[in-house]
């Protein structure tokens, strides 16, 4: 569809002398040059401050994410201090980019044990896309998209996470996983 | 005789303090953190020595060095000389027009009458623009020298900004000039002493044309077609790089000094404070003696013409960060179609009163 701007625009007389205007601009940006730069008389007449200057410090500050940003995938660590993989494999299966890659162990018949494990689990994250289909996938509640995203390195092979720096306590994930439950209870899995 | 170049050599280190080492550094930084304060954000700040930030008043010798150790580049198939001579034929017009502004009024000092002005030239309005139009060239030779069309075209589009300008600029002069009766910017300063004396008053119209025209000369937004980076990249400088690129960006900030000094001479009553002439202050400071009162008036005059200069300033900043850009045929429309009539009609409704006043 043809896409038309209007440059027909009918302007009042007081417009079109422009100069009004002019200070009608000047007004509204000195007006907040002077509350930014004097803000606390207002305050303290008992006004609220007119906006406030929401820059973020970011390497010292940061905004907390919404439960649905897909930063890098981590393995969860439950209660008991054991990631829940089962090292099933369908992360890996589901993995468009092929960044997974786990190696599995397994109980030789001890009581009261998990069956599987991950002996291995490596996550390439030069190579992720962060697509978020492994945490779809997994049938454990095991692998989640955190909200980590600071994961610029110089080294590429230092990018490649073994197990051990995968793993995070659950606790950290608590929005995560409900988000995950009510997102994919959807689709019946 | 030895005093007086002596003199004359006190005021030129001031001013070139001034201007050079005090207004072209800092308004580096006021031009960051006043569009920051104005947009609600907090502007730079990050530059810190040993954790000390200043407000990011470090980000002025960052700046520094970062220019001084960038690589010279002069582009290949450029005119060497020339390119190298651009950026200091842009520089000292605009340092150059300080020779004639008056930053205080006449005080006898130990016995000897001392003006605060580094020459009073008799067409010392007449010179600014002499000198202000030379600096036109500065920025065409850098434009043709660059060997790149963005900068040609740049160049072009300044010398035709500042031909039509200063059309208009020299025409508002003439109504200041037919109200005061001289060219002398000294004494134009010196006869806005009472309040409603001061240009503002008589030549209203005159100062929105001459502040507007001035903008224009300057080449910043909203007049900024030379440069216009969504245009031509950054028209005629687009090939200069380190220390040559600090020049031209010294040259507009000292311009920007210039513009607000040759206002508050013209239009806002120079080194002259509302209500508070410069005989009732040497009569309070009278029981210092009369060097010491003088000295003390003179000051005083410095400090209050330069609080002047920094208002004129902001007021340049906050419209450089209010108003969008012109495109390059409505800076002629308003250039040639609006501020040239209506300079003439000041002109003309100026004679009508002061012939119809005599």
């Amino acid at each position: 569809m043809a896409y038309y701007v209007n440059r027909n625009i009918k302007m009042t007389w007081w417009e079109r002398v422009y100069l009004p205007e002019i200070f009608r601009g000047l007004y509204i940006t000195s007006r907040h040059f002077f509350l930014n730069l004097f803000g606390f008389i207002p305050f303290f007449l008992g006004r609220k401050k007119e906006r406030p200057i929401f820059t973020v410090y970011y390497p010292e500050q940061t905004v907390k994410y919404p439960a649905a940003y897909r930063g890098r995938p981590v393995l969860a660590l439950n209660e008991k201090g054991r990631p829940n993989c089962v090292a099933c494999g369908l992360c890996e299966i589901a993995c468009p980019a092929y960044c997974i890659d786990i190696v599995p162990a397994e109980n030789t018949g001890k009581q009261n044990e998990v069956e599987r494990w991950p002996k291995e689990f490596t996550i390439d994250y030069a190579v992720c896309i962060f697509c978020g289909f492994c945490e779809e996938a997994c049938p454990e509640e095991a692998i989640f998209m955190s909200d980590d995203c600071e994961i610029s390195m110089l080294d590429r092979k230092k990018m490649k996470y073994d197990l051990q720096q995968l793993l995070v306590p659950i606790s950290e994930l608590k929005d995560r996983v409900e988000f995950t439950r009510k997102m994919y209870a959807k689709w019946n899995y | 005789m030895i005093i007086d170049v002596l003199i004359t050599l006190v005021k030129i280190l001031f001013i070139l303090a001034v201007t050079v080492g005090f207004f072209a550094p800092v308004l580096t930084w006021v031009e960051r953190k006043q569009s920051a304060i104005m947009q609600d954000r907090i502007g730079a700040n990050r530059a810190d020595i040993l954790g000390f930030r200043a407000l990011g008043l470090f980000h002025i010798i960052a700046d520094a060095l970062k220019m001084f150790t960038k690589e010279d580049f002069i582009p290949q198939g450029a005119n060497k000389t020339l390119h190298t001579m651009a950026p200091i034929l842009a520089l000292v017009p605009a340092l150059l027009t300080f020779a004639v502004v008056p930053f205080g009024g006449e005080y006898s000092l130990f016995g000897k009458k001392v003006n605060m002005v580094i020459s009073d030239l008799d067409v010392g309005l007449l010179f600014v623009f002499a000198i202000a139009s030379l600096s036109t060239y500065g920025y065409v030779i850098a434009g043709w020298s660059s060997n790149n069309n963005w900068s040609l075209l740049g160049s072009m589009r300044t010398s035709a900004q500042m031909i039509s300008y200063e059309v208009t600029l020299g025409l508002t002069v003439i109504g200041v000039l037919m109200v005061y009766g001289t060219m002398k910017l000294t004494e134009i300063g010196a006869a806005q002493e009472s309040f409603f004396h001061w240009g503002i008053f008589l030549q209203p119209l005159g100062f929105f044309m001459f502040l507007a025209a001035s903008i224009a000369e300057n080449k910043r937004i909203p007049f900024d077609n030379p440069e216009a980076e969504s245009e031509i990249v950054a028209g005629y400088f687009t090939e200069y790089s380190g220390l040559k690129f600090g020049m031209f960006f010294m040259a507009e900030f000292i311009e920007m000094v210039t513009i607000g000094a040759l206002v508050t001479i013209l239009f806002f009553g120079g080194w002259h404070f509302p209500f508070i002439s410069s005989a009732a202050l040497l009569s309070i400071f009278d029981f210092l003696g009369t060097t010491g009162a003088n000295i003390i008036v003179m000051l005083f005059h410095i400090g209050v013409f330069f609080a002047k200069v920094c208002i004129f300033i902001w007021l340049q900043m906050t419209i450089r960060w209010t108003l969008p850009r012109f495109r390059y045929d409505q800076i002629m429309k308003l250039g040639w179609k609006i501020l040239l009539p209506m300079s003439l009609a000041n002109i003309l409704v100026t004679g009508l009163v002061l012939l119809v006043i005599s």
